[in-house]
């Protein structure tokens, strides 16, 4: 190595322990600005270039660079996201929180040519403000990783040690993963923005629009539908209210035949009267006082099932449905239908 | 009203004996203590022995439950009565617990 590469090294060697407080800073502003801006992502990582890596660099092409400072790699970021979209939302997030070297920075999924497949990612020079030198930041799928690290592996990157059938395979493979990935992006739009209809039509009442599956329980839930039950029930002695999912009843009112929110918001208003009263039955001679939300919904069901005749055996798969199938709920729907047997509902 | 635990392998088995009551809350918070830091294990909570709950009590299960969530850890609550089964219905619990 000669003497001005050995200088470049030299630099390297005090500029360390600026490197490493300019990653730790690098990643923690890349944390919190994707934490802001809800962005969940496979990987965040950063590495200084180690001495042996540099002096290879230096060793091939040293004399392009003056200083270390001309050494745009020197400290390398990457964020690895889920999906096509969020590359770019990143790229604008990190062009406000760093300076940007845009005649180094290479969008290199931009750059392939019509006749080839190229599956590359989004490379950004960047400068933290008050700091001397530059570092790289790339930006790329969890599958343009997957292929980046692949295409390293069999050497595909020089492009002449591997035959061109090889090449050729590995081509296809490229653009097969490109389209994955603007599949898995434009399902994720679709979805959301059946979410978002969802929950206009729930907004808006129009619940008999509205087929019954997770995301739209879901929907239905956040507005809090058995909330003034619950509220009666806890009333009866003064009880604590605590939150518990309940989206395990989905799969109730799914068996109980429903088929649309509305379904299942009619069956709610209409036996939610004897849900309350199967409470105070049980409740009022004890001094609970705490309750679960779960309550409400319950004893809407264990009423449905009652008053359509489904007996005990209908209580037993109700249990079944939400803890398991279990021996003991067969005890469990016993005892609750002989709580049950004397309230008015049940001769009605 | 007695609370012992014992582990097995990577079980934490508390065992309850007595009436869970008010008055047993204290200490009952007390004992459990060990069960709240327990990370990635199975929690049993044995009710073989236990008479009886009240609301106090329901507050204890509830905050080992959400303490071992949070550590990963499951619980299992085993072998209550019909009264104690009637109270984790009656209060709509019965389906946030693995109940054997």
């Amino acid at each position: 190595m000669d003497l001005h590469c050995q200088m470049i090294l030299e630099e390297y060697q005090e500029a360390l322990p600026v490197l490493e407080e300019m990653k730790t800073k690098v990643l923690q502003m890349l944390r919190e600005a994707l934490e802001r801006n809800n962005i969940i992502v496979t990987a965040i990582e950063a590495r200084v270039k180690t001495e042996n890596s540099l002096a290879g660099k230096l060793a091939l092409k040293g004399q392009k660079y003056a200083t270390l400072a001309d050494i745009t790699d020197i400290l390398g970021a990457r964020i690895v996201t889920f999906y096509t979209d969020d590359v770019d939302r990143i790229a604008a997030i990190t062009e406000q929180l760093f300076e940007i070297d845009w005649e180094n920075s290479v969008d290199k999924r931009k750059l392939h040519q019509l006749d080839s497949f190229g599956y590359n990612s989004l490379h950004y020079i960047c400068r933290l403000p008050g700091y001397e030198y530059r570092f790289e930041l790339q930006l790329r799928t969890t599958l343009q990783h997957a292929w980046a690290a692949i295409n390293h592996d069999t050497g595909y990157k020089s492009g002449v040690e591997i035959p061109r059938e090889y090449m050729r395979q590995m081509n296809r493979l490229a653009g097969m993963l490109e389209m994955v990935d603007d599949e898995f992006s434009r399902i994720r739009t679709e979805i959301n923005n059946y979410r978002r209809r969802v929950q206009h039509l729930v907004q808006n009442g129009r619940l008999d629009d509205v087929s019954l599956d997770g995301d739209t329980f879901r929907s239905y839930l956040q507005a809090k539908p058995l909330d003034a039950l619950n509220k009666r029930i806890a009333a009866i002695n003064q009880a604590e209210i605590m939150e518990t999912p309940l989206i395990r009843y989905l799969r109730v009112f799914k068996a109980f035949g429903c088929n649309t929110l509305g379904d299942v918001d009619r069956l709610i208003h209409q036996y939610e009267d004897d849900a309350y009263r199967l409470a105070r039955h049980q409740l009022g001679n004890t001094d609970l006082d705490i309750i679960s939300s779960a309550v409400g919904i319950q004893n809407i069901c264990i009423v449905y099932i009652l008053r359509t005749g489904g007996g005990k055996i209908g209580l037993n798969r109700l249990f079944d449905t939400l803890n398991g199938h279990n021996t003991q709920n067969e005890q469990l729907a016993e005892l609750t239908y002989e709580q049950a047997r004397n309230l008015p509902f049940m001769k009605q | 009203m007695t609370t012992t635990i014992q582990e097995n392998g990577n079980q934490l088995i508390a065992s309850f004996n007595g009436r869970l009551d008010t008055a047993a809350a204290v200490p009952t918070t007390e004992a459990v203590k060990p069960l709240m830091d327990a990370a990635n294990r199975e929690i049993i909570l044995d009710c073989s022995q236990l008479e009886y709950i009240s609301s106090s009590g329901l507050r204890i299960f509830l905050s080992i439950r959400k303490e071992a969530a949070a550590h990963g850890s499951k619980v299992i609550v085993k072998n209550i009565n019909s009264d104690i089964r009637q109270v984790f219905m009656m209060t709509g619990f019965i389906s946030l617990f693995e109940i054997q």
